[in-house]
């Protein structure tokens, strides 16, 4: 096969990707060899492509794991385990850390705030809403809910992140909120003591109140 | 790396949330960084995300190994932000006719002047949706001209077509920027 100079420049960021074999690659070699503007493109694309490699790009991680676990346990039917159970069984720990990041990107997604308002309540007396639906107007309550360990109020510039970290770090899980005045219920996770968490919670930088 | 993923894909056809777990981790972030540079929009692209992976679930038993695991993920993640695209009223399915477009091999020296990111984050987004997923998925991915043909369904031959042109649109705009001190 004979390569036209346009086949050469076609082929070219490939080669600059490295995935060239065999004739192709030869032909951009011979090519190369003989061609100065054809060196300086090359160059060009191998530096646009070290340049997007290298460009960070913020993906949901385990948010977006988080979430995609709980639909898919949402469409898995109950009445029909998988025949092989025993190990496709996801461990209770890591199910509840699932739910944990997923309490907390659905309270994102809802657009809720995370703090109270100007005009919400004084700080004393406030209390979370309790409803027990999964989900209500002013917040959620998680199945494996009860009376929440914690009442937490997060600052307004706290970032997810920060947030699904702090979690993680504490042991912690939401189980109830946000309140009308933006305040969270959490509930310690297994093996987890008050006297672990408690430290953690109040001196991280994102709470702004904690009982 | 393929056949660790073809393993989990066996082990997702039969039900296996922890191995979707393992596929997800291994591949959310080159497929939502190809999504993402499609639709320009993180929040839609978390959605798209989001479907894809479901997609995995539901019908990984459909997966035959014929490709790569990744390529046959691309290619889901690929229809489905074309999908997004038409309901936005801006997708360009098919652009291969040729382009008139100057040579300006200077690209390099743009390059070298500092910001690059920034030129070529820019210039990748002047390209049309066909010639920005091509030079995405040859270059973020490094995949061959087969596979991209794979992943967005369409012979060899139009994606080396669609390589040449984006080539020369990216070196054109590169080139521009630093003869305009574009910063």
């Amino acid at each position: 096969m004979s390569y036209s100079r346009d086949d050469i420049e076609a082929l070219l960021p490939f080669y600059a990707n490295g995935t060239l074999e065999g004739a192709d690659r030869a032909a951009v070699e011979a090519a190369l060899e003989t061609d100065a503007e054809l060196r300086a493109d090359l160059a060009a694309l191998q530096a646009i492509r070290q340049t997007m490699q290298a460009e960070e790009v913020a993906s949901p991680g385990d948010f977006g794991l988080a979430r995609l676990m709980r639909d898919v346990e949402a469409e898995t039917p109950v009445t029909a385990p998988p025949a092989a159970a025993n190990d496709d069984v996801v461990p209770v720990t890591r199910l509840r850390l699932w739910q944990t990041a997923a309490a907390v990107i659905l309270a994102v997604g809802l657009g809720v705030n995370l703090l109270p308002g100007p005009g919400d309540a004084p700080e004393t007396g406030r209390s979370i809403a309790t409803d027990e639906a999964p989900t209500t107007e002013e917040g959620f309550s998680l199945a494996s809910g009860g009376a929440p360990d914690f009442t937490i109020a997060f600052a307004p510039d706290a970032r997810e992140a920060e947030i699904r970290a702090l979690l993680l770090q504490a042991g912690v899980e939401i189980t109830q909120g946000p309140s009308a005045l933006g305040l969270y219920g959490l509930s310690l996770l297994d093996s987890v003591s008050d006297e672990t968490a408690r430290p953690i919670l109040a001196n991280s930088g994102i709470v702004d109140d904690l009982q | 790396m393929d056949s660790d993923h073809k393993f989990l894909m066996t082990r997702i056809a039969g039900g296996d949330r922890q191995a979707l777990a393992a596929l997800y981790r291994a591949l959310e972030r080159p497929v939502y960084k190809f999504i993402v540079s499609r639709l320009n929009d993180p929040h839609e692209a978390n959605d798209i995300l989001h479907e894809v992976f479901m997609d995995v679930w539901r019908s990984a038993d459909r997966f035959e190994g014929r490709s790569k695991v990744q390529t046959w993920i691309f290619g889901i993640a690929y229809r489905k932000s074309i999908d997004v695209m038409r309901k936005r009223g801006r997708v360009d399915l098919t652009d291969d006719s040729f382009e008139q477009v100057d040579d300006s091999p200077d690209a390099v020296t743009c390059l070298a002047a500092g910001q690059e990111a920034d030129h070529v984050r820019h210039c990748i987004g002047t390209l049309k949706d066909d010639h920005r997923s091509a030079i995405t998925l040859a270059f973020y991915q490094d995949m061959t001209y087969a596979e991209i043909a794979k992943v967005a369904g369409v012979p060899e031959g139009t994606i080396k077509t669609r390589i040449f042109h984006a080539k020369k649109l990216l070196m054109r705009c590169l080139s521009g920027r630093v003869e305009r001190g574009v910063a």
